[in-house]
């Protein structure tokens, strides 16, 4: 009862010190990267590794924006172009995000990856309905007034 | 679940699975030989023992009963035990394997032992009873018999020496080395020289001028015979000091009398018992003769441990990243214009031994079908005998590799084809067969062998086929088929694969419940395999399972078109070869043929097909592949031929999938040896979706 009210007045406070958590509140941890001059959060509990540098293979008779697989210890591995994912233009040099969602594995290319935050999860909101962007299930404003995409994992990689 | 019971369950899965091929085969001669006794005897003392160990005591019990049984049989050889007893000590022995199997798999699935054992084990006590009976009443006949046998070449070994001698050494030289006698006295003279206290004997004992014991020692092997485990140790390194050494093994106690017993039996290889003086049967147990085939079993066994198939997985991930370490630190742009000739040397060694070690780890989850196969042996025995029909089963290309997790997942699949061969396929009565002209016997024949991209396993019986009429009523009973509709036979064979749908009017115990066929789809459509049947009304049925080879092992060959590696299976391939332009025949709509061994093929140039950027475009440029699936035949034109390889297939991820590649030729995928991803075709598809 107690925890409750103090998130519910303590609304404003948690989303600016959101790094050094409060221990009553839960908490979500979000790996934030860059894609096209936007940050994007993706959920911690997806994310099993990040690379640079990996040889794709390219695929034929696929979307553009997957560019193919790739051997990471021996486990065979799509790639998806996040930009090109989104309908944004094609830039080279990215590193890649590896993902496991229930046990499919994804990596997608990203411009850059910037850091991990933890944020309360009561300071998550909804992104609006009409919002072009189907794979962004929410918004969230990070302590240094950024604002961080919430990228849907599952959906991206059911999709 | 602990190791131990891990370990427990393995073995005695294993050793059950030994004493099914022996009953199975033991039955078919229609007696349990010397070898096969001592086999059973041994079995059962090993699952007793462990058994007893685990705490499981009801299995203890009755491997105990069983191992006094073939004590007595082992005692007093099998002719003594009556022709009625016989097929009682044959169906004691598979009730006996099925009650292990059943106690086993309730151990293995968590759930309690059954406590009920006591019918079982007065079975087991009243067979003893009428075996002794026979003993008693045919003793008189069976005396003479090993007096028989005891006419034959004796030998110096003393008939003590499995007690005083029990540490024994079994070498074999290699095949054709010549003058085996001689050998076999250098090898008696450095033994000598290495052994602390020199006292040993050794089989056969005659070496100088006896060349009839290098026969011996060619067929049976040299046995070496020691007082202390310790001069043995010396002397194994005599032996792997001595030349011309091809194997050799440590053959204790049980195994001593062997080259003794089979030395003299050459003369006497119909007489299954004691062929050794008669006085040796005063000698119990420990002096029985086992066979080469038997030692050579034992020491097979040992030679193979069990490992979780995870701990594979995480070997190959580690081998696969070693091959890319070794490619990045070989071909590291530091090293560049560097003249390093040693550094080259060690590389390219390097570089051939982890071939070999991704070569080996990649082989190891690889398992012939045989396993699976010769399981359905009892099953047809058992069937046959219920169902009373006379079936034999024919396999073919048993030793066919396929991936384990695929083996798992296709041994239920196939059991129940086979159960539903043996139940609806083969004829009730064998003068119905006699009546089509077909032999009284029925077979049934399961086939396994590799295409490029699948393992086809195919069940075949030579039956009365399936009646379509009575399918197709069935069906319209089951409200699966609609009385508007006109069906053709394919289609009527699909109902087959319904659920719920059984021919069988009556439920048997076997099949006839109307769950097989369809989990057998199930099955089979969970490891991305298919499953066709084709009948012929009187000739039998074929049920075919085409299973992709998932993580297989199998010929490619790789080619490329600009940057881009793919891999054509070998068994597609008829030829490759270079054409020039003017070669090339048009049709009205621009598409390219080329005339081979007088027909015309068509061309699909990949480069096209799969809208590459790079790639050659002048058809004398590249080169033709000729490849064929079954009835397809074309060429597909491509840069270059890189080189044939074995490669294991994987399948794409599942995400890849989602984008139905696999129509346009596209089945799986392969790491090649530098790490880097070739793309397997499947010739058929790909030129179906042109």
């Amino acid at each position: 009862m107690i925890a409750t009210e103090e998130r519910l007045f303590g609304r404003e406070d948690e989303m600016l010190s959101a790094v050094d958590s409060v221990p009553e509140i839960q908490m979500q941890q979000f790996l934030i990267f860059e894609s096209d001059g936007l940050l994007y959060g993706a959920d911690v509990e997806y994310v099993v590794e990040i690379i640079t540098t990996h040889s794709v293979t390219h695929l034929p008779m696929v979307p553009d924006y997957v560019r193919g697989i790739i051997n990471l210890r021996g486990q065979v591995i799509p790639i998806i172009d996040f930009r090109l994912r989104l309908g944004r233009p094609y830039r080279e040099d990215a590193c890649i995000i590896v993902l496991d969602v229930n046990g499919m594995q994804l990596g997608i290319l990203v411009d850059d990856v910037a850091q991990m935050v933890a944020v309360p999860k009561t300071s998550l909101l909804p992104a609006h309905d009409h919002s072009a962007q189907k794979l962004i299930s929410g918004m969230c404003s990070l302590a240094d007034g950024s604002t961080m995409l919430l990228l849907d994992c599952v959906l991206l990689v059911e999709s | 679940m602990d190791s131990i019971l891990e370990m427990y369950l393995y073995e005695t899965n294993t050793l059950l699975e030994q004493l099914d091929s022996i009953a199975l085969a033991a039955e078919q001669a229609g007696f349990f030989s010397q070898n096969d006794v001592d086999e059973i005897f041994r079995i059962m003392h090993t699952i007793k023992g462990s058994s007893a160990m685990m705490e499981f005591g009801t299995l203890m019990t009755v491997a105990h009963r069983i191992e006094d049984t073939f004590f007595l049989i082992r005692e007093h050889s099998m002719d003594a035990v009556s022709e009625s007893n016989k097929a009682e000590l044959f169906d004691l022995m598979f009730q006996a394997i099925d009650f292990f199997r059943s106690e086993v798999a309730k151990l293995e699935s968590d759930t309690p032992l059954s406590t009920d054992i006591d019918t079982f084990l007065l079975n087991i006590n009243s067979l003893i009873a009428k075996i002794t009976g026979d003993l008693n009443g045919t003793s008189g006949s069976a005396a003479p018999l090993v007096q028989d046998g005891s006419t034959g070449l004796t030998t110096d070994i003393p008939l003590s020496s499995s007690d005083e001698f029990p540490y024994a050494l079994l070498v074999h030289f290699d095949e054709g080395s010549g003058m085996e006698n001689l050998r076999a006295y250098m090898l008696v003279n450095s033994i000598g020289d290495f052994c602390v206290d020199s006292d040993f004997i050794y089989t056969p004992s005659e070496l100088e001028g006896d060349s009839s014991a290098a026969e011996v020692i060619i067929e049976q092997g040299f046995l070496v015979q020691f007082r202390n485990a310790a001069d043995r140790a010396a002397a194994i390194h005599a032996v792997t000091a001595t030349g011309s050494v091809r194997t050799y093994e440590i053959a204790d106690t049980a195994l001593t009398t062997l080259p003794t017993s089979t030395y003299t039996a050459r003369q006497e290889e119909t007489d299954s018992y004691e062929e050794t003086p008669a006085t040796i049967s005063e000698n119990s147990g420990s002096a029985a003769p086992i066979a080469p085939a038997s030692s050579g079993h034992t020491s097979g066994k040992e030679s193979l441990i069990s490992v979780s198939l995870g701990k594979l997985d995480q070997l190959m991930a580690v081998v696969g990243e070693i091959v890319i370490t070794e490619s990045m630190v070989t071909a590291s742009p530091d090293l560049a214009g560097l003249k390093l000739d040693n550094f080259t040397k060690s590389a390219r060694q390097l570089r051939k031994l982890t071939d070999e070690l991704q070569d080996v780890s990649m082989s190891l989850r690889m398992v012939p079908l045989s396993g699976t196969f010769q399981k359905m042996n009892r099953i047809v025995r058992d069937m046959g005998k219920k169902l009373g029909k006379r079936v034999n089963l024919k396999l073919v290309g048993e030793d066919t590799e396929v991936d384990k997790t695929i083996v798992d997942a296709i041994s239920d699949p196939i059991m129940h084809i086979v159960r539903n061969s043996m139940d609806h396929g083969i004829e009730v009565q064998e003068a119905d067969r006699i009546a089509a002209g077909k032999n009284p016997v029925g077979e049934i024949t399961l086939t396994a062998r590799h295409t490029g991209s699948e393992v086809i396993i195919e069940v075949h019986d030579d039956g009365k086929g399936v009646d379509y009429d009575s399918v197709l009523n069935k069906a319209y009973r089951q409200g699966l088929a609609s009385h508007d509709v006109e069906y053709s036979h394919k289609e009527i064979l699909n109902f087959l694969l319904m659920p719920g749908f059984s021919t069988n009017n009556e439920v048997t115990e076997f099949s006839g419940r109307g769950v097989g066929m369809d989990v057998v789809k199930q099955n089979v459509d969970a490891v991305g395999g298919s499953i066709s049947i084709t009948s012929e009304l009187g000739q039998g049925m074929t049920t075919a399972l085409k299973i992709p080879l998932t993580m297989a092992i199998m010929d490619g060959m790789e080619v490329s078109v600009g940057d881009s590696i793919f891999t054509i299976p070998i068994n597609n391939i008829r030829q490759s070869f270079k054409v020039a332009a003017g070669d090339i025949i048009y049709d009205p709509n621009r598409d390219e043929m080329i005339k081979c061994m007088d027909h015309f093929y068509p061309i699909i140039r990949l480069k096209n097909f799969y809208r590459l950027e790079n790639g050659y475009d002048e058809i004398n440029d590249g080169i033709l592949i000729w490849v064929e699936d079954d009835e397809i035949s074309y060429c597909l034109f491509v840069d270059e031929l890189i080189g044939e390889h074995q490669i294991v297939v994987k399948p794409l991820p599942p995400y890849v999938n989602t984008f139905s590649i696999k129509n346009y030729g596209i089945t799986g995928c392969t790491i090649l040896g530098d790490g880097s991803i070739s793309i397997i075709l499947d010739v058929a598809n790909l030129y179906s979706s042109v």
